[in-house]
């Protein structure tokens, strides 16, 4: 060895061992044809030494020709020297403590991690003498490992963990032994992992067991006899609800020797009682499958809680209550849409409203006016009465909007119905008028509740409507506002506006109210408009003075355009009356829905003018209050120059928090609110179960052994396999082929042999 | 004197006013029923039809309607100011260009609307042999369908149970739907014959085997498809159906 490594240059202190490898790519192929070609070859250059006369020389000549062929044996077989350096490994004993919250349950007086530090301080010189032939290595486990040194174990060993999934403690163990240096895991545990079922055990986690291919002897910390507990253990529910439909949620209740008992099951939000129902507890059934229905009255982040009684005894109680969140949110949006006439107009609107998957529309069309003659008897006609008395009594809340297209309320609707419209706007209701000769003055609106809740006057004009063609204008000082968002970019959306093909009629003798919005107008000026926003109590209203914006769908397609603004244009307006969260000008959002304990809520905010401009460096007033809790400081901040801000928050316990944000702006205030909360992990307490079952199966699987700690147990009794496990820690390889000495070497003995054989007339 | 001013001056503004926004096409969003012109053929066999039946929309309806009759080329730039267009003739017609059969689908796939009405009434008639080669070279991957009887176009105003026309060559009208909307109908049974009247208020053609019934029929029929058009599907809304479904049991069983 040491000639060798010296005759190759290299360090025989670094090396100990070396191997020959051959390497041929397809060995059988290359065996197979030198087996026959080189005994034929050889057969044929014997014989056709005959003529040389000296037995040496042929004896000489074969031997150069064999010689030749060897080393051709050996480039194909591209032999290479390997020399290594490699140590025998110490096997590895694994100790695996699980430190979840479930271990801090008490089963007998003590918690269930006492029973693991007491056979751990009992068997310690075991462990100890153990360490001899192997790493004994201490991990805490729960759904991670975390490795801990022998001597800090005692000391930092805390049920605080709020999650068990042995899988993936199983997968890491695996990842930090090679193998097959591990030759045994001990586990100590309750086995209340929450991955698992009950008396099932995954897929997953028997392939991971299988995997680390070592004995998992397992030590149950405590046992179920006794644990009395009552606890609300999981609930199934949507993320979303909707308004006014009702809402199924399912829970699953569990019980342990609580006796035969009916218990209250509860449904609230805040102090309000939604739902209550009777779980017949009996002694002989550890889980109840519950459904629960209830309606949600309004739209938002709701938050509910199930609430079970607390009993004397119970080992837990915080499990006996559990909160959830659920979005409640629109089913659909509800549109009333009345059509004086069927028209291009009215078509084309309808076609996008009736295809807007948010929308559920209603719509009527006046077929017919009272001095029309169909001809034909009522029983011929599909018309059907116009039901004005339901519309705009009985379900006139229900709406989420009301569109009058060209519409004349006399004599489908009473006048009186004209003041219902105005109450529920006044309360949050959102109106529309689009333009025709049957709307505002043309429809009879003068002096009527309409024209108070629209934001524009109804002045007396010999014409009130016209056919002319004119390109709409913007107002540029609500270029920002979301009804004219057709692109988000300002500049390509001023181009798109311009490029839309010019509408063909206009309402005329509307003058916008003070606090009206005139987003776009004729090209006369602001005295002419055609698209008005404004708002009348806690609704929106809005009008379009023109009756010819279909143009902006069909024409625009022959013109190479597309209906796509035509759509987008009308979404924008129905988003806005309804006041969709991204319409309104104080916007309030925290980055996170949910955070854990312990981590920093960012809580963002956004202010607009009223023509949608960002508020630059203005005031707002942010409070944040934990539910049930007093207010908390209110907060006092500025935004930015893109009218923006955000504040950092670190909530101090866990918990459901309102963040509410109030400002005044242009002689208005506006405010936000919004709820989002902070998890304590208590997934440990949903399942307190012991799962002896799984514990068992883990041992049965890897060849390990089961057992259930008492507080005086041997440990001694664990045998491991020690085998001689040797580690390749570097290597260096030298190839004996593919270097110049072999092919000269080679083609030496050619040489030789072409020279001998013309010596001995051989051609 | 201070008051004759005051009108002398608000009614000089208002002539101004009048001035400055003046009229450019009259009832743009009023409906406009244009025929197609095309090459080969008769192009324009029942020229009093369209007026006809839209003084019968106007009489019966609440539908605003242009009555001057307007004629288009399919390669006409104002063909999408007007989403209905009305094709008629009695002979064989000289296939549209690729250029116009792709205006024409994109005019139809994107909004419009179509009514052929074959007026040779006559059954596999010239008119007949182009239309079908014409609509196959349209769509060719969507032929014409039979229009079923709970179509829209059989209850968007009158409840009909039968396809009338001049003359009865086929009991259905057949169409071509795009997206659930039907795009394009094909009657073979002369409606503008039907529905034509003159000046003085006497039918142009008398209806074959039917009468007085037959032609209004006809005429419901095309009241009904101006409907479909402006309002589509709108008496399928659940809020029509109660109603409409009661009437149309009595009005089969008669």
């Amino acid at each position: 060895m040491n000639g060798l490594t010296k005759l190759l240059g290299i360090d025989p202190e670094v090396y100990n061992q070396w191997q020959l490898h051959w390497s041929p790519e397809d060995p059988a192929v290359i065996y197979g044809v030198l087996g026959v070609v080189i005994p034929i070859a050889l057969w044929f250059f014997w014989t056709s030494l005959n003529r040389v006369g000296s037995r040496s020389r042929k004896l000489l000549l074969f031997v150069l020709r064999l010689a030749a062929f060897t080393l051709l044996l050996l480039i194909l077989l591209k032999p290479e020297l390997e020399f290594r350096k490699s140590q025998t490994l110490k096997n590895s004993i694994a100790v695996l403590l699980d430190n979840s919250k479930s271990l801090s349950i008490k089963t007998d007086e003590s918690p269930r991690i006492d029973l693991i530090k007491k056979a751990l301080a009992t068997n310690a010189s075991y462990l100890e003498k153990l360490g001899q032939d192997f790493n004994v290595d201490y991990y805490f486990v729960s759904d991670d490992i975390e490795k801990a040194a022998a001597r800090t174990v005692e000391s930092l060993y805390q049920p605080h963990r709020p999650f068990t999934n042995l899988t993936r403690v199983f997968e890491e163990l695996a990842e930090h032994y090679p193998r097959p240096s591990l030759q045994g895991v001990f586990l100590f545990s309750d086995g209340a992992d929450l991955t698992q079922e009950s008396g099932e055990i995954s897929r997953n986690l028997v392939e991971r067991i299988k995997a680390l291919d070592s004995p998992i002897h397992t030590l149950q910390a405590g046992s179920n006899e006794g644990f009395k507990d009552l606890a609300v253990e999981s609930v199934s529910a949507s993320d979303f609800g909707f308004v006014q439909q009702p809402l199924r949620i399912s829970l699953t209740v569990f019980s342990s020797a609580m006796g035969n008992r009916n218990v209250p099951l509860v449904l609230k939000e805040g102090d309000r009682i939604l739902v209550s129902k009777i779980v017949e507890v009996r002694e002989d059934t550890k889980r109840y499958e519950v459904e629960l229905e209830f309606i949600p009255q309004s739209a938002g982040k709701r938050i509910y809680s199930l609430g079970l009684p607390k009993f004397a005894g119970e080992f837990i109680l915080t499990n006996n209550e559990k909160e959830f969140e659920i979005n409640v949110v629109r089913d659909r949006i509800r549109i009333l849409h009345l059509n004086g006439r069927p028209s291009w107009d009215s078509r084309y609107l309808r076609e996008v409203l009736a295809h807007n998957p948010k929308v559920d529309l209603l719509s009527f069309f006046i077929l017919r006016n009272i001095g029309d003659d169909v001809e034909a008897p009522t029983t011929e006609l599909s018309l059907i009465p116009f039901p004005s008395n339901l519309l705009f009594d009985d379900y006139l809340s229900s709406f989420d909007l009301i569109v009058f297209q060209n519409f004349k309320y006399d004599p489908f609707i009473d006048k009186k119905y004209l003041g219902n419209i105005r109450k529920y706007v006044q309360n949050g209701g959102a109106f529309l008028m689009i333009g025709g000769e049957l709307s505002f003055q043309g429809g009879g609106y003068s002096r009527t509740p309409i024209e108070e809740i629209l934001p524009v006057i109804f002045e007396e004009t010999p014409r009130v409507f016209v056919d002319e063609a004119f390109q709409p204008v913007l107002n540029q000082e609500f270029s920002r506002h979301p009804i004219l968002h057709l692109e988000k970019d300002l500049k390509l959306n001023q181009e798109v506006w311009s490029s839309l093909p010019p509408l063909q009629s206009i309402n005329l003798g509307l003058t916008p109210k003070k606090e009206a919005h005139v987003l776009a107008q004729h090209p006369k000026g602001a005295s002419v408009p055609l698209l008005v926003a404004g708002e009348f109590g806690k609704g929106r209203t809005a009008l379009l003075a023109t009756d010819s914006v279909w143009s902006w769908n069909f024409r625009n397609v022959g013109g190479g355009g597309s209906g796509r603004y035509f759509q987008r244009f009308w979404n924008n307006i129905i988003d806005w009356l309804i006041a969709e969260p991204e319409t309104r000008r104080l916007q309030l959002e925290s980055d996170k829905e949910q955070y854990r304990e312990g981590e920093q809520a960012l809580i963002k905010f956004k202010l607009l003018k009223k023509n949608y401009q960002p508020a630059v460096d203005t005031k707002v007033q942010l409070t944040l209050k934990s539910l049930n809790k007093e207010s908390g400081p209110e907060t006092e901040l500025k935004t930015d120059e893109q009218g923006e801000g955000v504040f950092p928050f670190l909530p101090a316990r866990e918990g459901f928090y309102t963040a509410r944000i109030k400002a005044d702006l242009e002689g208005e205030s506006l405010a936000e609110e919004i709820m989002f909360s902070v998890l304590k992990d208590t997934a440990e307490f949903e399942k307190p179960l012991i799962n002896e079952y799984l514990l068992k199966k883990i041992s049965e699987l890897s060849g390990g052994s089961y057992r259930i700690l008492n507080g005086s147990d041997d440990l001694s009794t664990y045998q491991f396999a020690n085998p001689d496990v040797r580690l390749k820690s570097h290597s260096r390889s030298f190839s004996l082929w593919d270097n110049w000495w072999a092919y000269s070497l080679m083609v030496g003995f050619l040489v030789v042999d072409w020279f001998l054989r013309r010596k001995s007339g051989l051609s | 004197m201070q008051k004759l001013f005051t009108i002398f001056v608000l009614v000089l503004f208002f002539v101004t006013w009048g001035k400055n926004i003046s009229p450019a096409v009259a009832g743009y969003s009023s409906l406009t029923l244009p025929w197609i012109k095309y090459q080969g053929g008769n192009d324009n066999p029942r020229p009093d039809a369209l007026r006809s039946l839209l003084a019968q929309v106007t009489r019966r309806t609440s539908i605003e309607v242009n009555r001057e009759p307007v004629a288009l080329n399919i390669s006409d730039p104002d063909l999408f100011r007007h989403p209905f267009i009305y094709m008629g003739g009695d002979e064989g017609f000289d296939p549209f260009p690729e250029k116009d059969l792709k205006v024409l689908r994109n005019y139809l796939s994107y909004g419009g609307f179509l009514l052929i009405d074959d007026n040779s009434a006559q059954a596999d008639s010239a008119f007949d042999t182009s239309v079908r080669k014409m609509v196959s070279a349209l769509f060719p991957q969507n032929p014409l369908r039979k229009i079923q009887r709970d179509h829209s176009i059989f209850r968007s105003f009158y409840l009909l149970n039968t396809v009338s026309g001049r003359s009865i060559v086929k009991p259905y009208l057949e169409g071509i739907s795009i997206k659930g909307r039907t795009v394009l109908i094909y009657s073979s049974n002369d409606q503008g014959g039907a529905w034509s009247r003159n000046k003085l208020g006497h039918w142009n053609y008398d209806v074959i085997a039917g009468g007085h019934k037959q032609r209004q029929l006809a005429i419901r029929l095309g009241v009904n498809i101006i409907m479909y058009a402006l309002t589509l599907d709108y008496k399928k809304d659940m809020v029509h159906l109660p109603i409409i479904l009661e009437r149309l049991r009595r009005y089969n069983s008669r």
